[in-house]
C-alpha cells in the first residue's frame, strides 16, 4: 500500500461484502430450502434457516427421478469432451506451429472462427446434420452428378444414413468442434524458446519424439487448465444435450433437473426436492473448482490472450 | 532438411494431425452454417418431405413478421443491459479486490464459485428465489399485492433474467479483470502518487486505462455470450413468457424449429442472427479495438 487510503478501503470492503452476499445468498437459500419439507415451504415460504429433511429430499431425487443415471451421462459427456478437446487441440496446434506448411494460417483461421458462433446459435442445422452425419456426403454426390452415374450403373443412387442423435457420441462431437483449446496451445507453444526446438533437432529428435518427449511434458499445466475449463463447460451445456437426447436415460443431469420444474406457473413446485437436485447436480463442478481453482484461473487467464 | 531449420518439413504428418479435428469442425460447424444459409432460400418440409427454391421469400416472410422484430429488439435490450451490468459489476468488484483489504482473499475465492453452477441450475435457483409466492420478494407481495409478478409482468420477468445472467457472468469477468489489474506494475501507482494523484483518482487515471485490453475482451465475449447463454435461463425461468416478453431470438428459433417444425423460418432467423453476431464482433474490433493501446 502506498499510502493509507481509509475511505477507499472501507468502500472496497463494503463492495466486496455486497458482492459476496449476492453470490452466496442464492446458494445459501438453495441449501436451506433443500433441507426443508414441501409442507414447510407451503406454510412458511422461503426457508431462512436449515431444517432436517435434506437426506429425505436427496433420497427422493435418487428414487423418484432419473437424475442418478443422468449424472453418469453428464460425467461421460464432460469427461470425454475434456479429453477429446485436449488431445485434438494439442495435435492441431502442434501441426500449425511446428511444421512448415503453407496452409497453417488458413487452418488456424478456420479453427478460430468456431469461437464466434457457438452451438446454441446453429442448433437447428447442427441437429439436422447429427440426424444424418452422411448428409453432406449425399449432397456432395448429388451436386457433382456422381449419384446420377451410380444410379445408372447400379440401379439406385447412394443414400448413406447414420444418425448420431441420442448417442453419447452425438452429445459430445458438436461440442468438441470448438477452437479455444487450439488457440490456448498455440499461444503456449509460441512462448516457448526457439532454441528448445533447435536443440532437440540437433540431438536427432524427429517430430513424433519431439512431441512426446519435449512438448508434452512442458504442456502439463496447459492441459490441466484446458481440461478443467472444458470439463466444466461440458457439464454445464444445456441446449445441445436438450435437443440431441430424446430419451430420459440419455439426457444429462442438467436437462433432467430443468425438467423437474413444471411448465405452468400456477402451483408452487416441490422446491425442496428440486433444490436438493440442484445441489447434487452442482456438486461435481463445485468440487472441481474448489480443488483445482489454480488451474481454472490459469485457464481463464490463458484463454484470453 | 538441415538441422538449422526452425520447423519440421514433413508433408503428410501435419495433415494427419489436423485431420480429425478439422473433420469434426467441418461436419459440425461449417456444414450446419452452410445449411442454415442454404435452407434460408428454400421452403423445407419437415421430416424430409422435399424442398422448393423460393429465393428471398423466407427472408421477406421473417422480416415482415412482427414477432421476429420484437424478439430481435428484446435480444438487443437484453444484450446491452445484461452484458454491461455483467462487466460493470465484476469491474467494481475487481477494483475492490485488488486492494489489500481483509475481505479481498475470501472474495477472490467466493466470486469464482458461480462458474461451477450451470446456466440451467442458475435458472432453477433464480426461478425459486424470485418466485412470487414463496420467493425472496413474497413478503413484499403480501404487503403490496401484485407489485412483483414475473408470471404476469414482462418487466419483472426480464429483471429476473438479467439478475440471473449477471450472477453467472461474474466469475469469468472478475478473474480476467483482476488479472489485468494485478499485472499493473507497482511503480505506476507510485509514480502517480508522487504526482499527487490520490487513490480514488488513480482508479480512473491509472487502473482503468491500463486494463482497457481486458475490459474490451470481456465486453466482446459478454456480448456474444449474452445472445446465446440466455437460452438456458429463459427455458428454466420464464419459458419466454409472460406473453412473449422474454422471448429472445435464440429461444424463438428453438421454438420455431423444434416445436413449430418451421425449418425454413428457423434457418432464416439463424442466418440473420449469425450475420448479426459476426457484424457485431467485427464492429467492436473496428471501433473499440483500434483505440486500445496494448503497450504498457
Amino acid at each position: 500500500m502506498i499510502e493509507n487510503a481509509r475511505s477507499l478501503n472501507i468502500a472496497a470492503s463494503l463492495i466486496l461484502l455486497i458482492g459476496m452476499l449476492y453470490i452466496l445468498g442464492p446458494l445459501y437459500l438453495t441449501l436451506a430450502t433443500a433441507t426443508q419439507s414441501y409442507e414447510f415451504l407451503l406454510r412458511n415460504g422461503l426457508a431462512w434457516y436449515p431444517g432436517d429433511q435434506f437426506l429425505n429430499n436427496v433420497a427422493r431425487i435418487f428414487t423418484e427421478t432419473r437424475i442418478p443415471i443422468q449424472m453418469l451421462n453428464s460425467l461421460a459427456v464432460a469427461f470425454s469432451l475434456a479429453i477429446a478437446t485436449c488431445v485434438l487441440s494439442f495435435l492441431s496446434a502442434y501441426a500449425i506451429v511446428y511444421f512448415r506448411i503453407r496452409w497453417a494460417g488458413i487452418a488456424f483461421a478456420l479453427i478460430l472462427a468456431t469461437i464466434m458462433l457457438p452451438v446454441d446459435i446453429r442448433v437447428i442445422t447442427t441437429y439436422q446434420v447429427a440426424s444424418n452425419v452422411f448428409s453432406p456426403v449425399n449432397a456432395l454426390l448429388d451436386v457433382t452428378g456422381l449419384n446420377g452415374l451410380i444410379a445408372e450403373a447400379f440401379g439406385a443412387p447412394v443414400q448413406l444414413e447414420l444418425s448420431v442423435l441420442n448417442t453419447h457420441f452425438g452429445l459430445i462431437a458438436p461440442l468438441v468442434a470448438h477452437g479455444t483449446g487450439t488457440f490456448l496451445f498455440r499461444q503456449f507453444f509460441l512462448t516457448l524458446p526457439k532454441d528448445l526446438f533447435k536443440a532437440a533437432r540437433m540431438d536427432g529428435a524427429g517430430p513424433v519424439r519431439f512431441m512426446f518427449d519435449i512438448l508434452l511434458p512442458l504442456s502439463r499445466t496447459s492441459f490441466a487448465a484446458l481440461f478443467v475449463l472444458t470439463f466444466l463447460s461440458g457439464w454445464t451445456q444445456y441446449l445441445w444435450p436438450l435437443v440431441a437426447s430424446s430419451t430420459p436415460d440419455m439426457q444429462t443431469a442438467l436437462v433432467g433437473l430443468a425438467r423437474l420444474l413444471p411448465d405452468s406457473d400456477g402451483e408452487v413446485p416441490d422446491f425442496p426436492m428440486i433444490m436438493a437436485g440442484a445441489v447434487i447436480v452442482s456438486l461435481v463442478p463445485l468440487l472441481m473448482i474448489a480443488l483445482l481453482q489454480r488451474y481454472l484461473v490459469q485457464g481463464l487467464v490463458l484463454s484470453e490472450k | 532438411m538441415t538441422s538449422e531449420s526452425t520447423l519440421f518439413s514433413n508433408r503428410w504428418l501435419p495433415i494427419l494431425l489436423v485431420a480429425p479435428f478439422m473433420l469434426l469442425i467441418v461436419l459440425f460447424f461449417y456444414v450446419p452454417i452452410f445449411q442454415a444459409f442454404y435452407w434460408s432460400f428454400f421452403l423445407e418440409q419437415p421430416f424430409g418431405g422435399g424442398s422448393m427454391f423460393v429465393g428471398l421469400d423466407n427472408f421477406a416472410r421473417v422480416l415482415s413478421d412482427r414477432e421476429f422484430w420484437q424478439a430481435g429488439w428484446r435480444t438487443i435490450i437484453f444484450m446491452v443491459t445484461a452484458s454491461s451490468l455483467a462487466v460493470l459489476i465484476p469491474l467494481i468488484l475487481a477494483v475492490a479486490a485488488d486492494r489489500k483489504v481483509r475481505l479481498s482473499l475470501p472474495a477472490r475465492n467466493v466470486l469464482v464459485w458461480p462458474k461451477g453452477v450451470a446456466g440451467a441450475s442458475i435458472g432453477v435457483v433464480f426461478a425459486f428465489v424470485f418466485n412470487p409466492f414463496v420467493g425472496i420478494l413474497a413478503p413484499l407481495n403480501k404487503a403490496f399485492p401484485g407489485i412483483w409478478a414475473p408470471g404476469i409482468d414482462g418487466t419483472d420477468a426480464f429483471i429476473t433474467l438479467i439478475a440471473a445472467h449477471v450472477w453467472g457472468g461474474i466469475p469469468f469477468n472478475f478473474v480476467i479483470l483482476l488479472a489485468g489489474l494485478q499485472s499493473i506494475p507497482r511503480t505506476m501507482h507510485q509514480a502517480a502518487a508522487m504526482d499527487g494523484a490520490g487513490p480514488w483518482r488513480r482508479i480512473f487515471d491509472v487502473q482503468l486505462p491500463l486494463i482497457m485490453p481486458q475490459l474490451f475482451l470481456t465486453l466482446v465475449l459478454e456480448f456474444t455470450e449474452s445472445v446465446t447463454s440466455a437460452f438456458a435461463l429463459i427455458d428454466t425461468i420464464t419459458h419466454g413468457g409472460p406473453g412473449g416478453a422474454t422471448t429472445l431470438l435464440v429461444y424463438k428459433i428453438y421454438k420455431d424449429g423444434f416445436s413449430g417444425y418451421d425449418l425454413s423460418g428457423a434457418s432464416t432467423q439463424t442466418a440473420i442472427l449469425m450475420i448479426f453476431v459476426i457484424l457485431l464482433t467485427a464492429a467492436q474490433f473496428v471501433f473499440l479495438g483500434r483505440r486500445i493501446n496494448y503497450e504498457r
